[in-house]
């Protein structure tokens, strides 16, 4: 073989055996405006005070639920509280995605999520870098990384704030992992979240919302928040229920008519069997009346 | 004895390496096909060519619209739902003793809402070119074809016909901007993977919402079926994403996305007749 053939057939080898990563999988890039066919209620006007239907939560989830009132809210330092990854997609906002490159050679370093609802911005490394060690500050978006398994591109966020799964006050602990898929097909993409806490959930809690690329990206994309003394108050006042004295929690189950237990939620009111169960005590409350 | 350089001698351990990696590359690819199933797929075939295996025992998760799908809500209770005028009149005017009267107790059970109906499924492979999905709530049979060349037959039924294709990410772009197969799996990646997208048409009027929320005949229901990398913990889901369109009933597209959890076996199928509970209270 002639010097010449042996280079080109080095070269050869290495074009394919070497991977390039000159791009992802699928560009997830553009202008992304959510459709709320599902969990409207939950995601727009906000749920109703102890609806914990469907949430594999613990005891000490359904207790803080239980503990949190809404004119917390009202405190200045929680006015401008944003909301965490694990539940910032699922409210009425935009969002645009969009690649960073190294430009010398056009790997993807990063994708970047910016988002309406309150101004946020995400990183989502995709270069391989490690996550930050445990004793590393936690953000509102936390610390991602990224990779892709065909076309669905999965996220894990780590060193996240705690906030709120549902905003009627059921928690995620700062030691929440979440998992997200990104699924994109043709102008629809599939966000798919999966958390888990060991200190809230007793199993994984799954959600996922449905986005359509948005080629005329209008309507409101800032969020100017300022905090304002809305209500006076001690300053060392933080508004809250004791345990047992919060009758609004159960002001949910009666307008539906959805049995009580039901409505405290837990990992066995996410499954088809428990519906048998719901028979059950739909029955028996109706003959209590 | 002719000098012999370096680029000569390492040429034949590069042509070896070469062939290493397309038989490696090869025999990889042909494991993900061919593992989970028990017989030779004809070539060619819907099943020969499923880069992902959604065979199995899976349970929906409800999470999500928990007071549509778990209970019946109320009749007029169309919140979110991109309904046409029409639409709105004949949700107003269900009545769930009227439908079983009728015979019509599998109406929520249609193609257009089964997915997100409390169920386990079972999907296995009828052929080498129909997978088959099984409900056990309603007691409901799926044929996805992948024939294309599959007609639908004259008389319309509430699951309609299915023709099912499997969409994958270029082989040759992968190959070359992610590493390929080879590549992926030198990092611990997953398979290349793919979806399957299903086209269904030629089915009965349903319900959307078991609230007598329509669908109409006319619908086209177009779904993608996309397995996610399993979590940590081992487990393995399946994401359902769910179009809708319906020049009578909806005045833009539906879309929806139904979570299912792969179970290690059917101990926990539970055949059941179509059935909708009366709304635990009307509004």
């Amino acid at each position: 073989m002639s010097r010449w053939g042996v280079i080109r057939l080095l070269v050869l080898l290495v074009v394919l055996l070497v991977p390039l990563r000159v791009s992802a999988q699928v560009n997830l890039s553009g202008d992304w405006s959510p459709r709320q066919h599902e969990d409207q209620p939950d995601r727009g006007p906000g749920p109703e005070l102890g609806d914990y239907t469907g949430m594999p939560i613990t005891d000490g989830a359904r207790l803080y639920g239980d503990s949190w009132d809404a004119s917390r809210l009202t405190i200045p330092e929680h006015q401008c509280k944003v909301h965490g990854s694990p539940y910032i997609y699922r409210g009425p906002l935009q969002v645009r995605i969009w690649e960073e490159k190294n430009l010398r050679t056009q790997e993807v370093v990063a994708i970047k999520h910016y988002i309406s609802t309150y101004e946020q911005s995400r990183t989502i490394w995709m270069d391989g870098r490690p996550h930050p060690p445990e004793f590393a500050p936690h953000t509102w978006q936390g610390f991602s990384t990224g990779r892709w398994s065909g076309d669905i591109l999965t996220v894990t966020t780590t060193h996240i704030k705690s906030e709120w799964f549902r905003r009627n006050g059921i928690p995620y602990s700062d030691r929440t992992t979440l998992i997200e898929h990104y699924i994109r097909h043709g102008d629809v993409m599939s966000h798919v979240t999966i958390a888990t806490d060991p200190v809230n959930l007793t199993e994984p809690y799954i959600k996922s919302q449905e986005f359509v690329i948005n080629p005329r990206p209008q309507g409101n994309w800032l969020w100017p928040c300022e905090y304002v003394e809305e209500v006076d108050r001690s300053k060392d006042e933080v508004p809250h229920y004791l345990p047992g004295q919060n009758s609004f929690v159960f002001e949910f189950a009666a307008r539906h008519g959805i049995p009580v237990e039901a409505t405290r939620g837990g990992a066995e009111t996410m499954y088809p069997e428990y519906m048998k169960r719901l028979r059950t005590l739909a029955t028996r409350d109706g003959a209590a009346k | 004895m002719k000098p012999v350089s370096i680029l000569e001698r390492v040429a034949p351990f590069a042509i070896l390496l070469a062939a290493l990696a397309v038989a490696l590359a090869t025999t990889n690819r042909a494991g993900e096909a061919q593992a989970p199933q028990p017989a030779q797929p004809a070539a060619g075939s819907g099943r020969a060519a499923a880069p992902v295996d959604l065979t199995g025992n899976w349970v929906a998760v409800i999470t999500e619209d928990w007071q549509n799908r778990m209970v019946t809500p109320p009749r007029g209770d169309y919140e979110s739902l991109p309904l046409t005028v029409e639409a709105r009149k004949v949700a107003d005017a269900w009545d769930v003793a009227k439908d079983e009267a009728a015979g019509l107790q599998c109406k929520p059970f249609g193609v257009g809402n089964i997915m997100r109906q409390p169920t386990r499924l079972r999907i296995s492979w009828q052929d080498d070119q129909t997978l088959k999905i099984e409900t056990d709530a309603g007691m409901q049979t799926r044929l996805l074809r992948f024939d294309k060349s599959a007609q639908a037959s004259g008389e319309k039924t509430w699951q309609g016909n299915s023709i099912a294709e499997w969409e994958t990410p270029g082989r040759g772009r992968a190959f070359f901007a992610g590493g390929g197969d080879l590549g992926r799996r030198s990092r611990g990646w997953q398979p290349r993977g793919g979806s399957l997208r299903v086209t269904t048409t030629n089915f009965r009027e349903g319900y959307l919402r078991k609230n007598g929320v329509p669908y109409s005949e006319n619908a086209t229901v177009v779904e993608y079926f996309d397995l996610v990398p399993p979590l940590p913990n081992g487990e393995v889901w399946l994401v359902v994403a769910t179009t809708v369109t319906d020049p009578r009933y909806l005045t833009e597209p539906f879309l929806t996305s139904s979570n299912f959890k792969k179970e290690p076996n059917g101990s926990k199928w539970n055949p059941t007749p179509c059935r909708t509970d009366a709304p635990l209270k009307g509004r």
